[in-house]
Parts: structure tokens; sequence; C-alpha cells
């Protein structure tokens, strides 16, 4: 396990959704989700969650509504991971089944460790 | 409460939860909220099995996963049919018992309450009024818990095809009158018949289709058996004709292991190792084909039934009781007329009395066109004619079964069968 700590927020496209996965498709998610936390599991501190859409922006000016419209990807998810570098964080994000899909990304920040 | 995982299969669920799951609680919800609900409904129950994949992967199953289902599928179709009626007072009306459940339902006993609401929207299914294509596309979208692709792959054909028997059959539900209440099952008893057909389609699809994958085939026969056994354990279903049904689907499931060899192609019966007959399936079988013994109808099912156990029975093809199956076939031509049938004995009445008393029971008869444009019947009659020595006939007959041949799996078994030696 690394000692580093990356936030990752999963990013897609907003717009008419993808398709559906079938039931049998999501027995089949839910079991190769469940495989990579096995195979990841020291190395996730908290498998976070979906956000819901919306949300505010506060500045010294009030609270606006955001996230601003301009932005062509919305945030839709995030969870926290340890790892001992960036190359490290990428790789589990990548095998995290559902995250990096077609109109998805995932960025990855390193937590600055004070 | 969190179970152990284990990371291979889906932890903690049986094989084919999330479909058969997808079935119960539609069938349970479509019943609360009115059959014309039908697409919300099924919306609301995707919606509840997506949450579920994010919730159950992070804190593990809950300890009643169809419960948990149950609460947010209805929570979801509370807040949709909330959100298009607007006010309270049009929600009483178009979902009276939902609105009176309220926010936290009770959950329903789903050992008491499935095979009831399982069969009520089987039923349903089968409203006359549906074109019997839709009826079972429809059945295979809501109670086996297929998407219109898997659909389409399983009955080859287009999604965009699937897609607009199921639009026309969610069409007529609308315009039917039952789609305004839920319907006491037993006020849909007459439509057993219409029942029994899509099950015996079902099952067909899944058996008699040419599909590259038997795993894929496999799936439609199994969903006919447990439809079928829910169907056959209900008073409702309980009947002489359910029970030969139920025996036919698992003597010809018993053989569908053999019918291919380890490349896929497909074999002749008399080519099968007939050890590889799944022995379960021959005794559930024997079980109900005996229990289909009763009352005073002999109905198509009883005699396909006995034709399979002929077969499934019999120690081998040359012991085979030919005379059994001429008769049996005899008998469903009767209730059932069909020159397919007429074919299909006369393949047995050449086994039992040789190639030209076979090829005498076809030349009486005047096949229509979708029968003379159809493999088999080239296939018969090519091999009837090269056992009877009549070589150009049978090469003729031969070659145009092979352009008639569906998929390049029949046509590698008709070039074997049908080679002129």
């Amino acid at each position: 396990m690394g000692n580093r700590r990356y936030l990752c927020l999963q990013r897609s496209q907003p717009g008419p959704g993808r398709p559906k996965p079938s039931p049998a498709q999501m027995q089949e998610m839910y079991a190769t989700f469940n495989a990579w936390k096995e195979k990841f599991k020291d190395q996730i501190l908290d498998l976070g969650g979906p956000l819901k859409p919306g949300g505010k922006v506060v500045s010294a000016a009030g609270a606006v509504d955001g996230p601003f419209v301009e932005v062509k990807e919305i945030v839709g998810g995030y969870m926290m991971i340890a790892a001992e570098s960036y190359e490290q964080a990428i790789e589990i994000a990548r095998e995290c089944p559902g995250v990096v899909s077609p109109g998805s990304s995932v960025e990855i920040r390193e937590i600055m460790e004070t | 409460m969190i179970r152990g995982n284990d990371p291979v299969d889906a932890p903690g669920l049986v094989e084919h939860y999330f479909r058969h799951e997808y079935g119960r609680q539609v069938a349970l919800l479509a019943r609360k909220a009115g059959v014309r609900h039908l697409a919300i409904v099924e919306e609301a129950v995707q919606a509840a099995m997506l949450a579920a994949l994010t919730a159950w992967a992070a804190r593990g199953l809950p300890e009643d996963p169809s419960a948990w289902l149950y609460r947010a599928a209805w929570r979801n179709l509370l807040g949709e049919l909330r959100r298009g009626a607007r006010r309270r007072r049009i929600l009483e009306q178009t979902a009276p018992e939902l609105v009176r459940e309220g926010d936290d339902p009770p959950v329903p006993s789903f050992a008491a309450d499935v095979p009831d609401d399982m069969l009520r929207m089987l039923f349903v299914c089968c409203d006359e009024a549906i074109p019997g294509e839709s009826r079972l596309v429809l059945a295979l979208k809501t109670l086996c818990g297929f998407s219109a692709a898997e659909i389409a792959l399983r009955l080859f054909t287009t999604e965009a095809n699937v897609r607009k028997r199921l639009t026309r059959a969610r069409h007529k539900l609308r315009e039917s009158a039952l789609a305004f209440e839920t319907p006491p099952l037993a006020s849909l008893a007459t439509r057993l018949a219409s029942v029994h057909t899509v099950l015996y389609l079902l099952f067909n699809e899944g058996y008699l289709a040419a599909h590259a994958e038997l795993a894929i085939r496999r799936d439609l026969c199994d969903e006919a058996i447990r439809l079928t056994t829910i169907l056959a354990e209900h008073v409702i279903g309980a009947v002489p004709d359910t029970f030969a049904l139920l025996a036919l689907m698992h003597l010809q499931a018993a053989r569908l292991p053999a019918r291919q060899d380890a490349t896929g192609a497909l074999l002749l019966l008399e080519e099968q190792d007939r050890s590889r007959w799944d022995d379960d399936h021959l005794r559930e079988g024997a079980v109900w084909l005996a229990r289909s013994a009763q009352g005073d109808t002999f109905s198509r099912y009883h005699a396909e039934a006995g034709i399979a156990a002929e077969h499934a029975f019999a120690p081998s093809f040359a012991e085979t009781r030919w005379d059994r199956i001429d008769e049996l076939y005899a008998m469903l031509e009767r209730i059932d007329p069909s020159p397919q049938h007429t074919l299909n004995r006369a393949v047995a009445v050449a086994e039992r009395s040789g190639p030209q008393a076979g090829l005498a029971l076809l030349h009486e008869l005047r096949p229509p066109a979708w029968l003379t444009e159809s493999y088999q019947w080239h296939a018969v009659l090519a091999d009837l004619h090269r056992r009877a020595g009549d070589v150009i006939l049978a090469r003729d007959h031969r070659d145009r079964a092979l352009a008639c041949a569906p998929t390049t799996f029949v046509r590698e078994l008709l070039r074997r069968r049908l080679s002129l030696r």
C-alpha cells in the first residue's frame, strides 16, 4: 500500500445517457466490481459514491448554482485511494469497472500531505 | 449485515439473480400499480438495480436483497407517478394502492406472492389482443429480464424488430380494459391455451434454433421450464395439458447437450452419444409425463411428449419403437393438422417400413409453399430418395435443401447426411 493519497473524480459527458445495462449485464458488472474491489482493497480508502447533479459554488459574492454550464463534463462521483505514485493510482482507476468507459473520464489528484 | 465476498462470482447472489429478480419485481409492482404503468414499473426496477450495484458493492449485500430492491423500486415508481400526476387526487385515481401504502410500503412475502404475480403477468402478456409474436417478446422482456438486444440475439432477429414488437404489445396492453385494474388471476384462466402456446414457442426457440452457442439456446429452454413449472404447480395451471407440456420440455432438454459435437457441429439423433443425455431432465420428464396421463383430453402436448419419450427412452437408435412414434404422429395430425407433422411422420414410417412407404405418405400431401421452401422438406425427400436408390431426385432435393439451410451448422449437417455415396 502506498503512502500517498489520491482523490479520483469521475467525469462524464452530459447528454443522452449511454444505453442502460440489462439485468444480466448488471450481474456481471456487480461481479466484476467486487473482483476489482477485492484486488485493490488495501488501496481503496473510501469507495466514495455518486454525486447528485447540480450543487452550489460559494464565493465572496455569495452562493450560486453550479457547476458552471460552460464546463462540458460533469463530475458524477468520487473515491479516495492510496498509492505509491500517480502511475499506480492510474492503474487502479483504469481497472475499476464502469469508471473509465466511453464518454467518461477520471481526474486523479494527489492530496498534499501537510 | 455484510456477507462474505467471493471475488470470482457475483458474491452472495445465485446465478441469474438480477435477471430473475427483475421478473419478480416487475410482476409484483405491476400488480400494485396496474399493468398500464408497465413501462414506468420496468424503469423503476431497472433504476433500483443500478442503485443496488453501487450500494451493495460499497457496503456489502443487505440481509434481504429482494426486500431492498422492492423498497428502492417502489420509491422510484411512486416518485415517477407523482411527477406525472402532479395532484394527489389524480395520483389516487391512477394508482390507488400505491398511494395508500405511501412511502414506506410493507414488503410482500416473496415466497407467497411471487408465483401468483409472475403467473398473472404471464397471463397478462398472453392477452389475445396482442399479436402472437409480440406476446413472446413481452414475456421475455418483463418476466425473464432480457433486454431488447438480448432477445434479438436469442430470437434471430434485429433489435429494431424486437422494439417494434414490444411497442405494439405495450400499446395493446394500454388499450385493453384490463390495463385499468389488476385482474384477479382466476379471471384470466380462459387464456391458459394461449399461455401454453407462448411457453411452447419459448422452449422451441431455444431448442430448435441452430444457434452457434449452446449456452444461449439453453437460456430460453431453462426459462420456459422455469415458468412452466410455476404454472404446473399452481392451481390455475395444474391440468394434464400443462403437465404434458412440461414433460415434453424436460425430455427434449435432456437431449440438448448431445446435439452438438465439440466443434459445435449439429449431430443427428443416430449419431448422438446417449450417455450424454441429461439424467435429471429424463427423470423429471418421466414424472411429469406420468402425471399428464389423466383426464379426458389428449392434447398435442401429450402427443409430442409421447414422441419425445419414445426417443428419450429408446436404448439405441436401432431399437427405437418407430411404430409407436408413427401412431403418435398420426394422433398429432388429427389434433393439430399440419403438413409439418406429416413430414415428421414420413421419417418414422420410413424407419419402420422402408423409404418407399415414407415417400408414399409424402406423395399424398399437397405441401404449402412455406414447407416446400424449407430445408426440412427437401432434406427428408433427398434422404428418402437416396435410400430408395433414386440418385437423380436425391441430388436435386439435396441441392435445394442446401440452398434453403438457414445456418452454416445446418448446411454442414445436411452435407454430411445427404452425401451421395
